[in-house]
């Protein structure tokens, strides 16, 4: 066999078994890759806003369609029935998005708490957002109302020189709140 | 003010070589005369930014669309080898004179983890293309003058008298270490150009 | 007799990265914990044994002039595959290597293995050449690991190690300490081998 054709042929070949290989190991691990990024990543902020729920909170998962959009909601549940749901909403901060997960207790009509799972703020001052001293204020306000930073005219405390970073996790609130009855509605009528 | 903050940090702040450990292979190994340092450090800020510039276009024209992303570092090192042969290629033809300069380089620069580094950051920071080239550009320079820094002070060291264990690249190491603190000093300019445009 | 050549050349003589100087990138970068070090230690072992196997058992098929790139195929699959299942089954591990994962597909070492043996030798020997190498790595990824995160840290395998009034020295675990460790690792072991051999 000649050269150049026999050199193109063996790495085809090789090209090729390693492709099929490859997409043999990707669906392998699809389904269980898309598990632990929900575990490692939304996990904690989940467990943090349904806090009191009885449930496994990433199997009770559904997806809803609002909008037009696909949201992953997590259920939290006590004796079996709802109490409240979580889901995630962004807004544009200083660095890019900053990915918020909002609860939402469904009995109460209240917020049980706001978490920070992405963002690309500025370590040490716009991250100043995740930490607990910001979030808290969150806590159990009613879902009705404008939730809007003291700068924008509303009564929450911006974190000092990160005004930014603090209307994003605002805004994504704000967005998640605006979704509400829409999720909840869909997410009580089995 | 977004571009310098960007190009400032990938120089200086977040230095490739000394802060983010890429690239240590040719810089313990072509550090020790000053002609191979500036030679290598230009090869790679030419190879580095074409290679992150297509690597870019890769990624958002054919792998995300057919969301293959998992290939990713399939696609890359494949991309940054051939491109690689291609320059070399291209200059030998085109210009002999550059080829004369940078052509010993370009063969250890497929190996050199720094290129492939920066074109996979590039993606993970989420640039868009004209910040990754600028992100390369910065990268790569800094990578140059880490490297041509090394090599004067190596050549200096070279009149030294070095404990006989540490000779060669135990003191290599060593210096690169002392010179890596001295580049952790930028993180405080970082912090205050942050702040200057936060607030 | 051989055979155990191949495999302890790796733990000692050739031993990576301290005789052989490659691959430092990720010796540098993981080395912050121990188990940062043994998990890389172990992604590079798996890649390494299976690029050697298949290198050493295609070294006939695969035609001279195109065998750097069939390699870095090759050894790119394996290590795609590490980076999946890592991600599937060992999260922290992903987490803790990030982009030093992909960074094993320019790892000087297995290319450098690839080329230097097992494209010129059985299924077998280039088989124990792979462990041999890798185990190398592995232990000196560990040894450095632990060091690095015992001064710097103040703990081990995320385990709280020393006294309660130790100061741990952050310098340890920053870029400048890996520099200065692995340069005064290199120099300890050229003082061994040095008395040894006189």
């Amino acid at each position: 066999m000649s050269e150049i054709p026999r050199m193109l042929i063996v790495l085809t070949l090789i090209c090729a078994a390693c492709a099929l290989l490859l997409s043999g190991v990707r669906s392998m691990t699809a389904d269980q890759i898309e598990r632990q990024i929900l575990v490692n990543v939304q996990g904690p902020a989940v467990e943090g806003v349904l806090e009191g729920s009885e449930n496994d909170l990433i199997a009770d998962r559904r997806d809803v369609r609002v909008d037009d959009r696909e949201l992953t909601v997590f259920v939290g549940k006590r004796g079996g029935d709802p109490w409240a749901i979580a889901y995630q909403t962004s807004g544009v901060g200083f660095g890019g998005d900053v990915e918020v997960i909002a609860g939402f207790d469904v009995t109460s009509d209240e917020i049980t708490g706001l978490r920070v799972v992405m963002h690309k703020e500025t370590p040490g001052i716009g991250s100043k957002v995740t930490e607990e001293q910001f979030t808290k204020q969150f806590d159990g306000r009613a879902i009705e109302g404008q939730h809007a930073i003291e700068p924008d005219g509303g009564d929450i405390e911006s974190v000092t020189g990160a005004t930014y970073s603090s209307r994003a996790a605002a805004e994504g609130l704000q967005k998640a709140a605006a979704l509400y009855d829409e999720v909840k509605q869909q997410v009580l009528t089995p | 003010m977004e571009i310098l903050i960007l190009v400032i940090t990938a120089l200086l702040i977040k230095n490739i070589l000394l802060l983010q450990y890429l690239g240590n292979c040719p810089f313990l190994g072509v550090s020790k005369r000053m002609d191979t340092a500036v030679g290598m450090g230009l090869a790679v800020v030419f190879v580095m930014t074409l290679a992150t510039a297509i690597t870019w276009l890769v990624q958002k024209y054919a792998l995300d669309p057919l969301g293959i992303g998992y290939l990713q570092t399939l696609a890359f090192i494949l991309v940054i080898a051939s491109l690689v042969q291609f320059v070399e290629m291209f200059l030998r033809k085109a210009m002999p004179a550059l080829y004369q300069a940078l052509g010993i380089f370009l063969p250890l620069i497929t190996t050199n983890c720094a290129v492939f580094g920066v074109a996979v950051l590039a993606i993970r920071n989420e640039y868009n293309f004209v910040e990754s080239v600028i992100f390369a550009i910065a990268s790569s320079a800094g990578f140059a003058l880490a490297l041509v820094l090394m090599a004067g002070i190596r050549e200096r060291l070279e009149a030294a008298d070095v404990p006989a264990p540490l000779r060669g690249t135990a003191i290599g190491l060593i210096t690169a270490g002392l010179m890596a603190l001295a580049f952790l000093g930028f993180l405080g300019v970082d912090n205050s150009l942050k702040a200057l445009t936060q607030s | 007799m051989s055979y155990m050549r191949d495999f302890t050349r790796g733990l000692w003589d050739e031993l990576p990265p301290f005789r052989m100087v490659l691959g430092l990138c990720p010796v540098l970068a993981v080395t912050k914990s121990a188990e940062g070090g043994l998990g890389m230690g172990l992604c590079v072992i798996f890649v390494l044994t299976l690029s050697n196997i298949i290198v050493s058992a295609l070294r006939r098929v695969i035609p001279r002039k195109v065998r750097i790139a069939s390699f870095i195929v090759i050894i790119a699959t394996f290590v795609v595959i590490v980076e999946l299942v890592t991600q599937a089954y060992f999260y922290s591990i992903y987490t803790t290597l990030g982009l030093f994962i992909p960074l094993i597909v320019v790892n000087c070492i297995i290319l450098g293995r690839a080329e230097a043996f097992a494209s010129r030798n059985g299924v077998f020997r280039s088989t124990l050449d792979g462990l041999g190498v890798g185990l190398g790595f592995t232990l000196s990824l560990t040894v450095l690991g632990s060091i690095r995160e015992i001064l710097g840290n103040g703990t081990w395998f995320d385990m709280p190690l020393m006294w309660s009034s130790f100061e741990p020295f952050t310098f340890m675990v920053e870029a400048p300490g890996a520099f200065v460790c692995l340069g005064l690792m290199l120099g300890a072991m050229n003082a061994i081998s040095g008395t040894r051999a006189s």
